[in-house]
């Protein structure tokens, strides 16, 4: 029973923490951001199997993670309402060239973010020539270029 | 005018996606407070309330000193503490130590030292039989690990003193 406990209390802990991370937190993941991944995994492994290394635990731990997310996805398809607490909106932060300083502000990006998103998909020099930039609800910050 | 272009910044888009901006502030907010609130847990495990700490540690004497324990408030689930209990009593004698309450219950006892004379079971708890020296003095160390969750109340007494109560918390 504390096997399933458990894993279910993990998962629901990590998940808020990661949204309380935000969007943007490990979405580029640099080196470092991959490090503190692996530690972060490191630090949940013993807590989850606790002092019972056998395979039957581990696979109770497995089963009822990858059932608690297969759950969660089937009740994202049935309600918009959960869909949007768990995965969250697309938000712009780019319009017609000009920035949304607010928006970024509350999102804790800077306009160097967002060149950079520019630059590596698009290929764009200038703030200006970017139509809009929209930070996906996966974090990543997608660019459409004006046209003319 | 700065507040009117703040204002058009947070005004919901409809092109090239819908949006919904007084949801996305109230996630902002969400994400500003749950900083504050991850700064308070590191601040407060700094402190010792998630176990050892200046707020974990205490040292309690009885009433009239014979007894005193050292031990850790906040336990976790699965990890040890050190339990130091020192006894005054008549030197080069046997003194008795009643391990009683619930402490039983939350931690097994990993390690005793140095080991007892004697120990048996008594109806609240377990008795102990220790050596004291020239001094009159006899130190127990206790490695507790724990085991259950929830608060445990219990006692620790010798017959003829005051005895000590103690509270521990085990997170889970």
């Amino acid at each position: 029973m504390d096997s399933v406990l458990r894993a279910g209390a993990m998962y629901l802990a990590l998940m808020v923490l990661f949204k309380i991370a935000g969007r943007r937190s490990l979405a580029e993941l640099t080196t470092f951001d991959f490090v503190l991944l692996m530690m972060i995994g490191e630090a949940t492994q013993q807590a989850l199997l606790g002092d019972d290394f056998s395979l039957t635990n581990s696979m109770i731990v497995i089963v009822t993670l990858i059932a608690i997310d297969v759950g969660l996805s089937l009740l994202k398809q049935r309600s918009g309402w959960v869909s949007r607490l768990i995965d969250g909106e697309p938000t712009i932060i780019v319009e017609n060239g000009k920035l949304l300083h607010q928006r970024l502000r509350h999102a804790r990006l800077v306009e160097a973010d967002v060149m950079e998103a520019a630059r590596s998909s698009q290929g764009i020099e200038k703030l200006e020539e970017i139509k809009f930039a929209i930070i996906e609800r996966n974090g990543k910050i997608s660019i459409i270029a004006r046209e003319d | 005018m700065n507040e009117d272009s703040d204002n058009a910044d947070l005004r919901s888009r409809e092109y090239p996606i819908c949006e919904d901006m007084t949801y996305q502030l109230k996630v902002w907010r969400f994400e500003r407070v749950g900083w504050y609130v991850l700064v308070l847990i590191v601040l407060m495990g700094l402190m010792g309330v998630f176990s050892r700490g200046l707020l974990s540690s205490k040292d309690v004497r009885s009433e009239d000193s014979k007894v005193r324990v050292e031990y850790e408030m906040f336990h976790r689930n699965g990890s040890t503490n050190s339990m130091k209990i020192t006894l005054s009593s008549t030197p080069d004698s046997q003194a008795e130590l009643e391990l009683a309450g619930q402490l039983l219950e939350g931690f097994s006892i990993d390690t005793l030292q140095p080991e007892p004379l004697r120990s048996r079971s008594s109806s609240h708890g377990i008795r102990l039989w220790l050596q004291t020296d020239l001094d009159g003095q006899a130190t127990l160390y206790i490695t507790l690990r724990g085991d259950g969750l929830g608060l445990y109340r219990s006692e620790i007494s010798s017959p003829g003193t005051n005895s000590v109560n103690l509270v521990q918390f085990l997170f889970p």
